[in-house]
């Protein structure tokens, strides 16, 4: 049994390595960059302009502690013509034009001397201030100026951001006629006539070659998956320990989020799956000890039907008849409790009084759902256990057949409801979404699909990790659960 | 049974005869049969467009045109009278001298301003007539299901949503089968140690794979990105190149290895294709699906067609056991060893000879598969995630009506509609298992 349970314990680990990959694949798919998404969530006042120079050092910092500025993984494979130092490019959108020049010129020396010198257009072109040359000048009036240094600005931020060649040359073409119409733009002419020859170089560069040869970079332990999933000993702990980053919407801690909400979760699955058990395992060994009798064919009738009801249906349905006033208004529509009632200093048996009403609803809806299923594997675990031949010994040596029912046969008949039984700690992470929704019950279920709603990807990659793990924790408990049920099962 | 009727025995026969004794089920494999007529003809059954019409003189059919369709109607001297685009023009309120409506003169996204904010079908619904004047709408034109916030009708919804929910069935499980039944036929098969080669072939297939994934996806990384926004078509055109590249590769480097000669890398090696398959199985199962779902639909871009290719990606594990579990039955069988002593290529053994016998059980999975694909797929859509919103399913109708509980038809069709098929594959799955298979009879 030990010697199994570590056999087994060895298993788990490849295991939730390939679970925290697949979900680092997936997040670091998400669209979007985190760092403006963090940055606008951090944001409060102050115009635009006072705002430009101090959120960007913002930035810079958030990127940094989110490790933004390291490799992705311990390894990457790339091709000749591209740059180990890539990742170093702050911007996403700039590292994805980049990626796709040195694909397309295969000559990463080029695009980098391009996007240097782009750079450098950008931060002259900064520098030039409408109201400054309107009072120096006089003879343009200042919208047009504004309008000139705006369409270049925005011209330069294109090409920053596009590896079309077309639109390279439209954007090089405007910034070039706005250039020699005025003078102001002067001090722009030198920088711009690099950025055009580096431009020129690039799409007539001839080592396209290179892209074909494939190269291993190593980057060792500095990386952002190692950072995701152990921290860096400093401000990061990293998954493994806790740490689950910060939210999107709000800059908190995700590990606080979670413990706020998952106690209703964790309480309802709970409930729920003790009183389908209650249910399912009577009528499973009801209908298989009076099998094909008109009973047993009745509720294998109802069982399939209640089992083929979208627990969204259901769910709807009871809102519809017992919580809306045109039909019975015996329940309260959403939520847990009453705002206007309800005192967190009552004691534990009045809160749970005062929420019953909330939760009747929400938990014959995700009770009936694993009730079917329940039953008619019970049903079926049973009727085979019933033809076997030590249940006919049993009866043979005059057993009294309820003793032959509930002592010899329940016991083996109980095996493949155990496994159902794995399933309670992911459903409590992951909330039952639908009908935590459905009766709008502030647990895990609404705070995955509001961030889902809301693009918070930290917080949907931690759940989808979470309830990996806990799922194959799950399996790993019922797999020893089995062994201790029975005893045939030696694991060897 | 006679010597007549054995000599003549199917095991097709048998099942389908089996099956037939099942009443319930043959009950509802013709409400299939009567779903699938539905979403074929569903732009027939439910359009606000007449099917044909007597026009001024001109025989038009708007509803079997293309929906961007732009008509001249001339009058009897040759001057231009009017012009009839097909999709902004009112249908109803035209002089029609003949007309042949839809038997649901309302198409699922059209908005009858009329019968705006939830009319209920038994209720008051206004229309405008010929005239322009606002009447009691004739029984022709009332809303039969009733309409929703926005005035769309709710019977055209859900015939036209009987399309989508078929068609997610359909290409998820699809997708799901290929996988799951190429997969667990190779592992069940081959097992841990029936697959040999060189290891010398091993090990310059890996690297074949490893230069087909560089050349054929990493290197068209662009192609494939820019095939994919061009449309679904020149995508897969890209897709099936890169994969062509992905195979000439693996291939090249097998011929490779022939041709290397030391005799200590020419020993036979195990490729233990079970362990992998099986450990994929586990890895799949152990993450909660709805969530592996909706992780994945949150990060890509809000599409049916990308809805239903992550369910057919992430449901086809139990194709694949059941697969796996009938081959390695089957491959002990005489008829497999045959085939094997004749010297039949491994390809030809499974693929012609082992699987046709393996897929019974494997349909009655692909079965199930269909209703919780169909089951998933307007769960999603019930919570607004991954289809778009201005597809109209029968989930999202659902949705709409859990918004809004007054309008209780817009809770119990859609409920009904989607209970209802999933109980027809459900039933119709249970039927065709205990038919295939007496053995598993419960």
């Amino acid at each position: 049994m030990l010697k199994y349970t570590l056999q087994r314990i060895l298993t788990f680990i490849p295991m939730l390595i390939a679970i925290s990959l697949l979900s680092f694949v997936i997040s670091i798919n998400a669209p979007g960059d985190p760092v403006e998404r963090l940055a606008k969530s951090a944001e409060s006042e102050g115009s635009a302009q006072e705002q430009s120079g101090a959120s960007k050092k913002i930035k810079q910092e958030l990127r940094k502690k989110l490790g933004l500025d390291l490799p992705i993984f311990y390894l990457s494979i790339s091709d000749l013509s591209s740059s180990d130092t890539l990742y170093r490019v702050q911007d996403k959108y700039h590292k994805s034009t980049l990626e796709h020049l040195t694909h397309k010129s295969g000559n990463w020396q080029l695009v980098s001397d391009y996007y240097l010198e782009l750079l450098n257009l950008q931060k002259i072109h900064l520098t030039l201030n409408s109201k400054e040359i309107y009072n120096s000048q006089q003879t343009l009036d200042l919208n047009t100026i504004n309008e000139a240094v705006n369409q270049v600005g925005f011209e330069i931020n294109s090409l920053l951001e596009t590896s079309e060649d077309e639109l390279m040359e439209l954007a090089l073409n405007k910034i070039e006629n706005n250039l020699y119409e005025y003078s102001f733009f002067n001090p722009l002419i030198s920088s711009f006539d690099n950025v055009k020859t580096f431009n020129k170089n690039l799409l007539t560069s001839d080592s396209k070659w290179k892209t074909y040869i494939p190269k291993i970079n190593w980057y060792g332990s500095q990386n952002q998956y190692h950072l995701w999933l152990f921290g860096n000993g400093k401000d990061r702990k990293g998954l493994l320990r806790g740490d689950f980053g910060i939210s999107y919407i709000d800059s908190q801690p995700i590990s606080t989020k979670i413990w706020q909400k998952i106690g209703i979760s964790f309480s309802l699955s709970l409930i729920s799956i003790f009183i389908a058990y209650l249910i399912s395992i009577p009528i499973g060994i009801y209908s298989a000890y009076r099998k094909d009798s008109a009973v047993d064919k009745g509720f294998s009738l109802i069982l399939f039907i209640l089992y083929s009801m979208p627990s969204f249906f259901v769910g709807t349905l009871l809102l519809l008849q017992f919580a809306n006033p045109d039909n019975l208004a015996w329940f309260p529509v959403s939520g847990i409790q009453d705002p206007t009632l309800f005192d967190p200093e009552w004691s534990f048996w009045t809160k749970i009084k005062h929420r019953m009403p909330f939760l009747i609803l929400p938990i014959i809806t995700y009770t009936y759902g694993s009730f079917a299923f329940l039953s008619r594997i019970m049903r079926v675990g049973m009727i085979d256990i019933v033809s076997q031949d030590y249940i006919r010994t049993a009866r043979a040596k005059g057993l009294a057949e309820g003793k032959v029912i509930l002592k010899h046969a329940l016991r083996n008949s109980l095996l493949p409801v155990i496994t159902v039984f794995a399933a309670i700690f992911p459903a409590a992470i992951g909330g039952s979404i639908i009908i935590e929704v459905i009766f709008s019950i502030p647990g895990m279920g609404v705070e995955v699909y509001n961030s889902i709603l809301n693009y918070d990807y930290p917080m949907i990659i931690t759940v989808f990790t979470i309830s990996g793990f806990l799922t194959m924790l799950g399996y790993l408990v019922s797999d020893l659960l089995y062994a201790v049920v029975d005893p045939r099962i030696s694991y060897k | 049974m006679s010597t007549q009727n054995l000599e003549n025995f199917s095991f097709k026969k048998y099942a389908w005869n089996q099956f037939k004794k099942d009443k319930v089920a043959l009950v509802c494999l013709y409400l299939l049969f009567l779903l699938i007529v539905i979403a074929v003809f569903a732009p027939v059954i439910a359009n606000d467009r007449p099917l044909y019409a007597e026009y001024k003189g001109y025989t038009l059919y708007p509803a079997f045109s293309d929906e961007s369709r732009t008509d001249s109607i001339f009058t009897s001297d040759g001057k231009l009278d009017e012009i009839l685009q097909y999709d902004i023009t009112d249908w109803r309120t035209l002089d029609f001298k003949k007309v042949i409506w839809a038997p649901i003169p309302y198409s699922p996204e059209s908005m009858d301003r009329y019968n705006r904010d939830y009319v209920s079908p038994a209720g008051k619904q206004r229309f405008k007539n010929k005239n322009g004047e606002i009447t009691d709408a004739p029984k022709k034109f009332r809303h039969l299901l009733g309409t929703d916030g926005i005035g769309r009708d709710l019977a055209s919804g859900l015939i036209h949503g009987t399309r989508i929910s078929l068609m997610v069935g359909l290409v998820s499980m699809g997708i799901a089968s290929l996988i799951g039944i190429f997969l667990g036929a190779l592992a069940g098969f081959f097992g841990d140690n029936k697959l040999k080669m060189p290891r010398i072939k091993y090990h310059f297939t890996l690297i074949g794979l490893f230069f087909g994934l560089f050349y054929g996806f990493g290197h068209r990384k662009y192609a494939l990105a820019d095939g994919f926004s061009e449309g679904i078509l020149s995508g897969m055109t890209e897709l099936v190149i890169s994969i062509g590249v992905l195979v000439l590769s693996m291939t090249i480097f097998r011929l490779i290895s022939r041709l290397i000669k030391f005799k200590k890398l020419q020993e036979e090696t195990f490729v233990p294709i079970d362990t992998f398959v099986s450990r994929g199985i586990e890895l799949l199962n152990s993450i909660p699906r709805l969530l592996l779902i909706i992780t994945i639909t949150a990060v890509v871009e809000r599409s049916i067609w990308i809805v239903m290719v992550i369910i057919g990606i992430t449901s086809w594990t139990g194709i694949a056991r059941f697969t796996r579990a009938e081959l390695l039955r089957i491959r002990s069988l005489e008829f497999v060893q045959a085939a094997q002593s004749l010297g039949f290529s491994s390809a030809r053994t499974i693929f012609k000879h082992a699987l046709p016998n393996a897929l019974a059980p494997v349909f009655v999975s692909i079965a199930f598969g269909i209703a919780s694909a169909i089951l998933i797929e307007s769960g999603l859509s019930f919570l607004g995630i991954g289809v778009p919103d201005d597809i109209v399913t029968w989930g999202s109708l659902l949705n709409l009506g859990r918004q809004n509980l007054e309008a209780w038809w817009l809770i119990i069709y859609p409920g009904m509609a989607i209970f209802l098929t999933i109980t027809i594959y459900n039933m119709i799955a249970e039927a065709s298992r205990d038919a295939l298979d007496p053995r598993l009879k419960s």
